[in-house]
């Protein structure tokens, strides 16, 4: 089955066939099935990887991409799993909620030790 | 002490402790006042290494260069002489602002590239990177002569250890100092000795 749109809804989803569109089950869980192949971003509470996906997954909770996952795309989440085994190609953005940086003290100098 | 046995003998081996990595040390040194620091990690993907270095990055890139150097599309053989695709294996790297980067780690990349290859990966390498940014890469020291398919993760920020011995023979000569340093004329290189038979490079844009 291969399905064209935007796709909402307030439950668990489950993708097994091809997608494409955007995704948006902000208070849920979506998992790519094995067979899922998904052109796609991607807006979840969890968000679980275990066919293809191309585009940004943007996650309130956790990105868990799983050693079949096929994943090329921009991660943002509060905490991201990649199994080895896994493709991953593009970046991940920790969301940090309050964490305020820390002023730090200036970089040494440039003079490592050679041994 | 940089390389320890396999995580396999872990449970037997007086060292067990995570290796520190000198290299590792000084580079994060370096970067401390650097509060999220914008890190590529050119390797196959270890989830050990994510979890490390999820903890220090702002935004942590991934694009594996290691992994594809195994498939055969990679070389053109329609000519006399194959030619390596160096176009096909750059494209394994995720989209990158220029001198944007703090850190990249290439962990042994440099040992199993092509020499015709490596100057052009280096350099795109380096136009990511941004002035001051460091690039760590482990390569391998002339003595050493199998070890191409040894697999690399971080146990901490600073530790370092072999998730898998490596077996199989390199198949090029060993990058010398002096050779990285004409690769990438304008870096400063740092070099950190190991027992293990292994070189940190480091080099700083």
């Amino acid at each position: 089955m291969s399905i064209k749109g935007e796709l909402s809804a307030k439950e668990d989803l489950v993708i097994e066939g091809q997608f494409e569109g955007t995704i948006d089950v902000a208070e849920h869980t979506v998992t790519v099935g094995a067979q899922g192949q998904v052109k796609s971003e991607i807006r979840a509470r969890q968000v679980v990887v275990h066919g293809s996906v191309n585009g940004k997954i943007t996650a309130r909770e956790k990105i868990d991409i799983r050693r079949t996952g096929n994943v090329t795309g921009d991660l943002q989440a509060a905490g991201v799993a990649i199994e080895d085994g896994a493709y991953f190609k593009g970046s991940i953005e920790i969301l940090r909620e309050g964490r305020a940086e820390a002023a730090a003290p200036a970089r040494p100098a440039m003079t490592p030790r050679v041994s | 002490m940089l390389a320890r046995p396999g995580r396999a003998e872990a449970g037997t081996d007086p060292w067990s402790a995570p290796a520190p990595s000198f290299g590792l040390r000084w580079l994060w040194q370096y970067a401390q006042d650097i509060p999220r620091p914008y890190v590529l990690d050119c390797g196959p993907i270890r989830s050990a290494t994510l979890a490390v270095l999820l903890g220090r990055s702002g935004r942590l890139y991934r694009g594996d260069l290691i992994s594809p150097l195994k498939r055969p599309d990679l070389w053109d053989r329609t000519r006399k002489t194959p030619v390596f695709r160096t176009e096909a294996l750059l494209s394994e790297l995720p989209p990158v602002a220029s001198a944007s980067l703090s850190i990249v780690f290439c962990w042994h990349l440099l040992d199993l590239l092509p020499r015709e290859a490596l100057a052009e990966v280096l350099l795109q390498i380096h136009k990511l990177m941004e002035s001051g940014g460091v690039l760590f890469c482990l390569l391998r020291e002339p003595r050493l002569e199998k070890g191409a398919d040894a697999e690399w993760e971080l146990e901490g920020l600073t530790g370092l250890t072999r998730a898998r011995e490596g077996v199989v023979a390199f198949p090029y000569p060993a990058l010398s100092n002096r050779e990285i340093d004409r690769l990438l004329p304008t870096g400063s290189v740092k070099t950190f000795l190991t027992r293990s038979g292994w070189r940190e490079v480091l080099v700083v844009k």
